[in-house]
C-alpha cells in the first residue's frame, strides 16, 4: 500500500478579517495516506479553522495545501469528489429521513442512481439505521443523528475524510460503533484527518497527531513517540504538559 | 440531470414536511378570497350595480310627491323602499335600525309648495309681457323643502351624489309644472304636453365609454379586485416557508457542506427558484380557479379571465420570481429563522397595504399613492389589472415588467452578496 503524502500543508496561516492576531500561525504538516491523524488542542486553539482550511470551506490567508491520492495531485472538483467532510453540527435536512439526505447529498457527488441506492442501503445498515431509514431525522436521538451525519460524509467513499468532533455528545454505544466503522474504512485505506477532545479517544484512535495551541502546532508526530519523548503517561498528561492546566472559554 | 432532479426533489420534500407553511401558502390565500370577497362584495354593489338602497317618507298631500318617487324608481340607481306611514321624526332611527344609508322625507306641503312657486313665477312673465293675469289665482304657500338623510359613515362626495341625482329629478317636475301652469295661464294648457315631451327627449345626452383596450368589458368588482390581490399577497407569504429554510440550511451548517462538495450552490438556488415559482403557479391556478368556478355559486361576482393567455402567464411568471426571490433575499439576510418569520411576515403585510392589497390604491392619499409605487405588491396587482380590467397589451405591461424585473435583480444580488460574506458561495 502507497503511505506517502496524502495532504501536504505548508505554511498556513489564517487570519479573520477583523481579527488581532491570527487564528493559524505558519502551520506545516504532512498527513500520509491511511493516516488517522488527530488535530488535537483546546477551545480556540485553531483544529476548526484548520480543518475548514483543509476542506475548501474558507481559503487561507497565507500558505498551500496539496493534496494526492495514490501519489497523484489532485485538485478542484476531482479533489471535492475523493474528499468527505463531516462537521461538527448535524448539517444535514433534519425534516427529512436518513435515506432521503443520502440521496440528496450522494447525487451532489455526482453518484448515479444506482449505484446511490446500493450505497445507501449498506451505509444504513453499517450505522445500524436500517429499521429508522424513512423517519424523519427529528425525531431521532443525538446517537442516531451523529451516525446520520456520518453516513452523509461516507456516501461517495471517501479516499480523505475530515471529521470534526465526529462522538461529541452521543451515547457509549454509537460512539463505539462510530469509532468501530472508522477503524474499518481506514484498514481500507481511507485517510481520517479528526479533531477532538476526547483524549482517550484520540489516543485509541489516532496513529499520528498534531497538538495545536493559540494557532500553532506545539507538538506533532506518532502517538507513541510524542508521549515517550515528552515523558507522557497519556495523551491527556501530554496535552496538559503542553497547553498548560488554565481554562480555556 | 439527476443532479438537477434530486435538488428539487429535495426542494419539494422539504416544503411538504412544512405543514404550517403549506397552510400558509395555500389556506390563507382562499380564506382571505373568500372572506374579504363577501365582505367587500355589498360595498362593490353600490358603486357598481347603482342600486343604493333608499327609504323613502312620502307625506305629500298632491300628486308631485308621488311623481319624484316614480322617477326615482324609473331611475334604477335606487332601490326604494316607502314607509309612508312613519313620522318624520322617526325617520332617522328607522334608517339606523334598517341599516339603510340614505332617506328622504317628502313633506306634506311639497306639491302645494312647488304649485304655488309656479303659480308665482308665471304670474310675473304675464305681467313682464303685458299680459292681463288673474292675481287672485296665485296662492301663496311657503316653498317646500326635502329632507335627506344619510348614514354618518356614508363619505360626503357620496351623499352629495345622491342629492344631486335628486335634484335633477326636482328640476324636472318644476320645469314641467312650470310649463303646464304658464300654458294654462295663458289659456293653451292643452298644448303643454308637446312642449313638455319636447323638451324631456331634447337633452345633452352623456355617453358612457369605459377606457378598455379590449372589447371586452370586465366590471371592477370585489372577485375581479380581491382574487388577485390576496394571491398576491399569499404567494409574497411564502417567505415565512422559504425565507426560514434558508435560514436554517445556513445555520446548521448544510451550506457550507455542500461547498465541501463537487457542485454549484447555484444548483440549490435554481432548484429553490423552481418548486416555490411551481408553488406559487399552483397557488393562481388554485385561487382563480375558486374565482371562476366557486365564488359564482354562493352568489359573487365571476372571475373574468383575460382573454390575453401569454401575457397572463408572463405576469403570473414575474409575480412568482418575485415573491420567490424576495424569499431568498429574506432568509439570506436574517439571522435567525424567528427574524425571518417576523420581519418577512411584517413586511409582507406593509407592502401589501402600501401596495393596494388590503384597499385598492386609488382610494388612497396622493403620498401613499406615491408610496405604492415602492411595493413590490402593487406592480404585481398592477399587471393583473391591466390584464383583468383594462384588457391591457404587452406594451401596457412594459413597466410592471421592468419594476419587477429590477426588483428580482436587486433581491438577487443582494442574496449573493451576502452569501458570499459568509462564504458559503
Amino acid at each position: 500500500m502507497y503511505t506517502g503524502p496524502s495532504i501536504q500543508i505548508e505554511n498556513v496561516t489564517k487570519r479573520y478579517k477583523s481579527a488581532q492576531e491570527d487564528s493559524l500561525s505558519h502551520v506545516n504538516l504532512q498527513i500520509n495516506e491511511a493516516d488517522v491523524y488527530g488535530l488535537l488542542g483546546p477551545n480556540g486553539a485553531g483544529k476548526t479553522t484548520l480543518i475548514s482550511i483543509l476542506c475548501g470551506i474558507i481559503p487561507p490567508s497565507e500558505g498551500n495545501i496539496s493534496y494526492y491520492i495514490g501519489g497523484v495531485g489532485i485538485s478542484g472538483n476531482e479533489r471535492k469528489s475523493r474528499m468527505g467532510f463531516v462537521p461538527q453540527e448535524y448539517a444535514f435536512y433534519q425534516e427529512l429521513t436518513p435515506r432521503q439526505n443520502l440521496d440528496y447529498f450522494g447525487a451532489m457527488y455526482n453518484l448515479s442512481k444506482a449505484d446511490l441506492s446500493v450505497r445507501i442501503d449498506a451505509l444504513l445498515y453499517e450505522l445500524g439505521l436500517t429499521k429508522v431509514a424513512d423517519k424523519e431525522v427529528s425525531t431521532f436521538s443525538g446517537g442516531m443523528k451523529r451516525r446520520v451525519n456520518l453516513a452523509i460524509g461516507l456516501i461517495h467513499k471517501p479516499a480523505i475524510l475530515f471529521l470534526d468532533e465526529p462522538t461529541v455528545g452521543v451515547d457509549v454505544q454509537s460512539k463505539n460503533a462510530i469509532i468501530k466503522y472508522l477503524e474499518e474504512i481506514n484498514r481500507a485505506g481511507t485517510t481520517i484527518v479528526y479533531t477532538s477532545h476526547h483524549m482517550s479517544e484520540a489516543e485509541e484512535f489516532c496513529n499520528r497527531i498534531a497538538l495545536i495551541d493559540h494557532g500553532k502546532v506545539v507538538a506533532e508526530g506518532g502517538m507513541n513517540e510524542l508521549l515517550t519523548k515528552n515523558d507522557a503517561s497519556s495523551l491527556q498528561d501530554l496535552f496538559i504538559k503542553l497547553t498548560g492546566e488554565e481554562y480555556r472559554d | 440531470m439527476f443532479k438537477i432532479f434530486s435538488s428539487i426533489r429535495k426542494e419539494f420534500f422539504l416544503l411538504v414536511s412544512d405543514k404550517v407553511g403549506l397552510a400558509l401558502m395555500f389556506v390563507m390565500p382562499l380564506l382571505l378570497v373568500f372572506i374579504i370577497t363577501i365582505i367587500q362584495d355589498s360595498a362593490y354593489k353600490i358603486v357598481n350595480e347603482n342600486e343604493i338602497p333608499m327609504l323613502v317618507v312620502n307625506h305629500d298631500e298632491g300628486n308631485q310627491g308621488n311623481k319624484l318617487l316614480d322617477l326615482l324608481i324609473t331611475s334604477r340607481l335606487f332601490k326604494i323602499d316607502t314607509l309612508n306611514a312613519l313620522p318624520e321624526k322617526a325617520l332617522k332611527k328607522e334608517l339606523l335600525a334598517r341599516g339603510k344609508m340614505i332617506a328622504l322625507y317628502i313633506p306634506p306641503n311639497f306639491t302645494n309648495g312647488l304649485e304655488s312657486n309656479t303659480g308665482e313665477i308665471s304670474h310675473m312673465m304675464m305681467r313682464d309681457l303685458g299680459l292681463e293675469a288673474d292675481s287672485a289665482s296665485v296662492k301663496t304657500a311657503k316653498m317646500p323643502s326635502l329632507s335627506f338623510y344619510h348614514d354618518p359613515v356614508l363619505q360626503e362626495n357620496y351623499s352629495a351624489s345622491v342629492m344631486g341625482v335628486v335634484d335633477s329629478y326636482l328640476g324636472m317636475i318644476e320645469k314641467s309644472m312650470m310649463i303646464d301652469r304658464i300654458y294654462k295661464d295663458m289659456e293653451i294648457g292643452a298644448k303643454s304636453e308637446n312642449l313638455n315631451q319636447k323638451m324631456a327627449v331634447n337633452r345633452v345626452k352623456i355617453n358612457q365609454i369605459v377606457a378598455t383596450n379590449s372589447n371586452s368589458v370586465a366590471v371592477p368588482n370585489s372577485t375581479q379586485h380581491n382574487v388577485p390581490a390576496w394571491t398576491i399577497f399569499a404567494m409574497f407569504f411564502m417567505v415565512v416557508s422559504l425565507g426560514s429554510n434558508i435560514v436554517k440550511e445556513r445555520v446548521n451548517g448544510s451550506f457550507l457542506r455542500l461547498k465541501t462538495m463537487p457542485t454549484s450552490f447555484m444548483l440549490v438556488m435554481f432548484s429553490k427558484m423552481v418548486v416555490y415559482v411551481l408553488v406559487a403557479i399552483l397557488q393562481v391556478a388554485l385561487t382563480f380557479s375558486i374565482g371562476v368556478w366557486i365564488l359564482p355559486k354562493i352568489g359573487l361576482p365571476e372571475l373574468t379571465i383575460p382573454t390575453n393567455f401569454p401575457a397572463f402567464a408572463a405576469v403570473v411568471l414575474i409575480s412568482s420570481m418575485a415573491a420567490v426571490s424576495y424569499a431568498l433575499l429574506i432568509g439570506s439576510w436574517a439571522k435567525t429563522q424567528e427574524q425571518a418569520n417576523g420581519f418577512g411576515a411584517i413586511s409582507i403585510i406593509i407592502f401589501g397595504a402600501i401596495g393596494g392589497i388590503l384597499v385598492p390604491a386609488f382610494v388612497m392619499p396622493e403620498y401613499m399613492q406615491f408610496a405604492s409605487n415602492f411595493s413590490p405588491l402593487h406592480w404585481c396587482l398592477e399587471g393583473f389589472y391591466i390584464l383583468f380590467l383594462k384588457g391591457g397589451s404587452w406594451n401596457e405591461l412594459r413597466w410592471v415588467m421592468l419594476f419587477l424585473g429590477v426588483f428580482i435583480l436587486i433581491c438577487q444580488l443582494c442574496t449573493y452578496i451576502k452569501l458570499r460574506i459568509e462564504k458559503i458561495i
